[in-house]
């Protein structure tokens, strides 16, 4: 319902085009109602598929961060309290559709964002995001919803300081889920109804799933991490570069932020 | 703003309203629309475009956030001053519910207050959605008969129209 324009705005800055992201700052629109510059903390996120081991890497690396005297924060997909029931719930009945699902989750990273994020990274803390907004941008762009919309949809969503993406294989993934937990019924895309195979479902879901993931790489500056390797391999690669951006910014650690805090 | 663990903020409220328009339009509006019937809804996307705007949402995110809705083919909005809604909510006793009145806004502690400067921001919205999506004003302070009068001669034009038209934009 958008053919008439509204006539206060000057166009949203090209969400996602290369080299307009700012770090820190809304991706469109944002939030008219907080101003978010000048915020000390910094937000890292961590995207990948199920079970590339996005969870472990963020527990060993919190860990680290809060030796190193960082304050830390962390978020997670569907982690909010105002949403996650009815997203459990919804998931449970099938009664939802794409479209409702796409709006469902991006209430929750909304509600995470405003609740979380932003008053995290007021108070400068390093804001360490298990998945971000592509793994919802991935999602719903291989169920068929409209790209455009999608990013204009999360046109509210902060630009973070860092994203690591965990790239891993169809092949090397599907024997980390077996030989893990085995495969469940939404990360196999079997709402997609290719079939009644789940292993064949997963395969195929996964496969388009990782397609989507590297066509963001540019779009969003993804740093790519190779997560085939050992975890304390992949958690030394991740640490180097977390460590030499933080060193590089004005982010507060161990004394210092223990006195800002105060202050 | 969100003091309470489940309190919603203005972003959360409108993704909320969105999300269940969405699926009311799924289930109950483009099916009716398929099969060839008149789908009456009280309150639309439009209702948002002022209600979500008036918190504070961005313009533009909220009408491209609404891009998935089938445009009506006629849109009545009931124009009434503020003073006239509200005589006529007390005078049903009706207690004001809690976002209706914006108190989640803090612009004032008095639920008559907020609703007044609340609804005056709602208000403003919707006289730029009136031009912007050529919505038909009925003068809600007139008589019920008279305004009934008016919705039907709108309702009968439309009619007479050649097909029923589907426009999703």
């Amino acid at each position: 319902m958008t053919d008439q324009k509204p006539d206060n705005k000057e166009p949203a800055p090209e969400f996602g085009a290369n080299g307009h992201i700012q770090p820190g700052r809304y991706y469109g629109h944002g939030l008219p109602y907080v101003a978010i510059e000048h915020y000390p903390g910094k937000i890292i996120a961590v995207e990948g598929t199920d079970g590339v081991g996005r969870s472990t890497q963020i527990r060993l690396l919190r860990e680290w961060l809060e030796v190193q005297g960082y304050g830390v924060v962390e978020t997670g997909w569907t982690r909010s309290a105002l949403m996650q029931p009815t997203i459990e719930l919804a998931k449970s009945s099938n009664t939802l559709n794409k479209l409702t699902f796409v709006l469902l989750y991006a209430t929750d990273f909304a509600d995470r964002l405003e609740k979380e994020i932003i008053p995290a990274l007021k108070a400068g803390f390093v804001v360490l995001s298990d998945r971000y907004i592509f793994s919802a941008l991935a999602r719903a762009g291989v169920r068929g919803v409209d790209r455009a919309w999608l990013r204009s949809l999360y046109g509210f969503a902060i630009a973070p300081h860092l994203v690591f993406y965990l790239k891993i294989d169809v092949d090397t993934l599907i024997r980390r889920v077996l030989s893990a937990r085995g495969m469940d019924f939404w990360e196999s895309g079997m709402d997609l109804k290719g079939g009644d195979d789940i292993y064949d479902s997963f395969r195929s879901y996964q496969n388009k799933l990782l397609r989507e993931y590297a066509s963001m790489t540019d779009e969003f500056g993804f740093r790519v991490l190779d997560a085939r390797r050992p975890i304390d391999v992949l958690q030394e690669d991740l640490r180097r570069q977390v460590q030499a951006f933080l060193a590089s910014s004005d982010i507060a650690q161990g004394e210092d932020r223990a006195l800002t805090e105060t202050a | 703003m969100g003091k309470k663990k489940n309190s919603l903020t203005p972003t959360t409220f409108s993704l909320l309203h969105a999300t269940d328009f969405a699926d009311r339009l799924l289930y109950h509006i483009v099916p009716p629309l398929k099969a060839g019937m008149i789908v009456l809804a009280d309150r639309y996307a439009y209702t948002a475009f002022a209600r979500d705007v008036a918190r504070g949402v961005d313009r533009a995110w909220v009408r491209d956030l609404y891009s998935f809705a089938v445009r009506p083919d006629l849109a009545l909005y009931f124009r009434v001053p503020i003073d006239v809604s509200l005589d006529r909510l007390m005078a049903r006793r009706v207690k004001l519910k809690f976002y209706e009145a914006g108190l989640d806004m803090g612009w004032s502690q008095n639920a008559q207050e907020s609703f007044r400067i609340f609804q005056g921001k709602v208000l403003d919205e919707y006289d730029r959605l009136v031009d912007e999506f050529g919505l038909r004003v009925v003068d809600a302070s007139l008589s019920i008969t008279d305004q009934q009068q008016m919705v039907r001669n709108l309702v009968a034009r439309q009619l007479e129209k050649p097909a029923l038209e589907v426009v999703n934009q």
